[in-house]
């Protein structure tokens, strides 16, 4: 079953475009990553889903309910942690888990002291005492305490150390395993990589990929180099290997199909030494990111379909 | 109503409501000390002259006609320009707060990711708006009652149509509230909101002054709150100022719907 699904969501704030016809599904159980530069329309696509923004166009359903009508009914099963958080100054951990818990209608005081003790948060300091780290780690604690079926995360990892980044990971596939859905954005590709099972990308308000991490990674690449016994090697290279440089029988490039593909074509070529290194998505997002007009881009109308 | 944002609303205004309840406790005890005292010792030889007259008049938004009884001139204390600054305080603070406060320093975001709707938010806010307006008013009439009961000086007023005061003037909060919340409405920055509703009770403050001065601006009278807010002849003639109560709960409840259908409808962004 989709937990979100949204047909050609559109929102414009005046003539600037926020999204423009994004189509995607989130199905339970899946770690969906939301990636894109800054003002590429991620925390716009996030607003819509959670009802702060109304849709010019197109329209959104998150656990089945509409998401401009049902908005409090939505929220009550849903976590959303806030790109920039803001909470009261007067807040301590203790205070937000009997605010949002009387705000529920559940107590919250269990489930919370678990996350206090799991991200080492003193519950007895208030917002206006606390770093940025601990205010990101109160605001996850408020965010994951009444057990969700579906995570908003707007960046979540932002403040946070690398230990705690770790155990929020850890979480989330615990939550994901357990058949709950999670959907974050976020800039930072290592933690989509270990993380997501699928990734859209935004680009400008437009959805310019959106598909599984496995066909991602088999698109993007892998950086290879070729040490051939003969120098200069005098072969044509084939078609899936993107050669980079070709210097005194050595190659370097990117390899544009299955590992194996390229081992049967080297099978009975004089090779002195050869390297395969791990998909490079770092230059795929980037080629995504940086090429100016969308229609350049692979076709990618629809994210998220298992 | 949800109970968990009352908790909160009660927990971040708790301490604004106290602090105007008791001045507004210690302004009415004060006057009711001070304005017996001041009309015996020389209240009528000033009340001979002409610009005091006015003066009191355009306070008390009423013609004396060259004469204050007792009753009349403690009258002065419900209108006294402090009493209603704490009052309207309450407005200005606290009617700003939802939405324009909320977006204004980010934490519309954790309110709204609550389960509740807007118009659920916007009500429990309400709720702890108007409970907090009868705590401070209510204050008001006990620094009154209090002072009256250890200190009887004077004539004592009655305290059926001290009740009626009470009452007009909780309407009076009710109207500026409900203007509050709508300009707040339409607000994403407190700041820009407070300063709004500053101006026009001000405006409205002036004008009830100049109508007494200027012929001209009475024309205007009627577009002034403070117009429908007179405690002289409630205390004087203990009649029910039942059209002046009506146009401000009316027009408090036009604004509050209003304001509330601007939260419903509009999209909500951070600032």
């Amino acid at each position: 079953m989709s937990v979100i699904v949204a047909r050609d969501l559109t929102k414009f704030y005046g003539t600037r475009i926020g999204v423009e016809n994004l189509s995607l599904e989130v199905a339970e159980g899946m770690i969906f990553g939301f990636l894109g530069p800054n003002g590429a329309g991620k925390t716009t696509t996030i607003r819509l889903l959670l009802g702060f923004l109304r849709a010019d166009r197109g329209e959104a359903r998150v656990l089945g309910r509409d998401c401009w009508r049902e908005t409090a009914e939505i929220k009550a099963r849903v976590g959303y942690l806030p790109g920039d958080v803001r909470l009261y100054p007067w807040m301590t951990a203790r205070s937000g888990l009997r605010i949002a818990g009387a705000a529920r209608g559940l107590d919250l005081a269990p489930r919370g002291q678990e996350l206090i003790e799991f991200l080492e948060l003193d519950p007895t300091v208030s917002v206006r005492d606390m770093s940025r780290g601990m205010r990101q780690k109160l605001a996850l604690i408020l965010t994951l305490a009444h057990d969700p079926d579906l995570l908003i995360l707007d960046e979540p990892t932002s403040g946070l150390d690398p230990l705690t980044q770790e155990r929020l990971y850890a979480h989330l596939r615990d939550c994901a395993e357990r058949g709950n859905a999670v959907f974050f954005s976020s800039h930072v590709l290592s933690e989509v990589e270990s993380l997501c099972d699928r990734v859209a990308i935004l680009r400008a308000g437009r959805l310019v990929a959106g598909e599984s991490l496995d066909s991602l990674k088999e698109r993007a690449g892998r950086a290879v180099t070729i040490h051939f016994q003969e120098r200069p090697a005098a072969y044509d290279a084939p078609e899936f290997l993107e050669i980079g440089e070709n210097k005194n029988g050595v190659w370097k490039g990117s390899l544009r199909a299955p590992v194996n593909q390229l081992l049967d074509w080297l099978r009975d070529k004089p090779i002195a030494d050869l390297s395969i290194g791990a998909p490079d998505l770092e230059t795929l997002f980037r080629r995504y990111y940086e090429e100016d007009d969308p229609s350049h881009s692979p076709p990618a109308a629809k994210a998220g379909e298992r | 109503m949800n109970r968990g944002l009352l908790r909160k609303t009660i927990r971040e205004t708790r301490l604004m409501i106290l602090l105007l309840a008791v001045a507004l406790f210690l302004m009415e005890a004060v006057l009711s000390w001070i304005l017996p005292n001041f009309q015996q010792q020389i209240g009528q030889q000033w009340l001979q002259i002409e610009f005091i007259q006015n003066v009191i008049s355009a306070l008390l938004g009423s013609d004396l006609g060259g004469q204050l009884s007792p009753a009349g001139f403690q009258s002065i204390a419900w209108v006294h320009p402090v009493a209603l600054s704490l009052v309207f305080t309450h407005e200005l603070v606290f009617c700003s707060r939802m939405p324009a406060g909320e977006i204004d320093r980010g934490t519309i975001d954790f309110l709204l990711g609550l389960p509740v709707s807007r118009w659920q938010a916007y009500f429990t806010e309400s709720i702890v708006w108007l409970a907090g307006g009868a705590v401070i008013i209510g204050c008001g009439l006990l620094g009154r009652l209090a002072f009256q009961a250890l200190e009887p000086t004077g004539e004592p007023l009655e305290i059926g149509r001290l009740l009626i005061v009470i009452a007009n003037f909780y309407l009076l909060h009710c109207a500026v509230g409900g203007f509050s919340y709508f300009v707040s409405s339409l607000s994403d920055r407190r700041g820009r909101a407070i300063g709004i509703i500053f101006a026009v009770v001000l405006a409205s403050f002036l004008l009830q002054f100049l109508t007494q001065f200027w012929e001209p601006a009475r024309s205007l009278a009627f577009l002034g709150i403070l117009n429908y807010y007179q405690p002289l002849p409630i205390l004087t003639q203990g009649t029910w100022p039942i059209a002046n109560m009506f146009t401000l709960s009316t027009v408090g409840a036009c604004f509050w719907v209003a304001g509330g259908m601007v939260i419903a409808r509009r999209d909500i962004r951070t600032v």
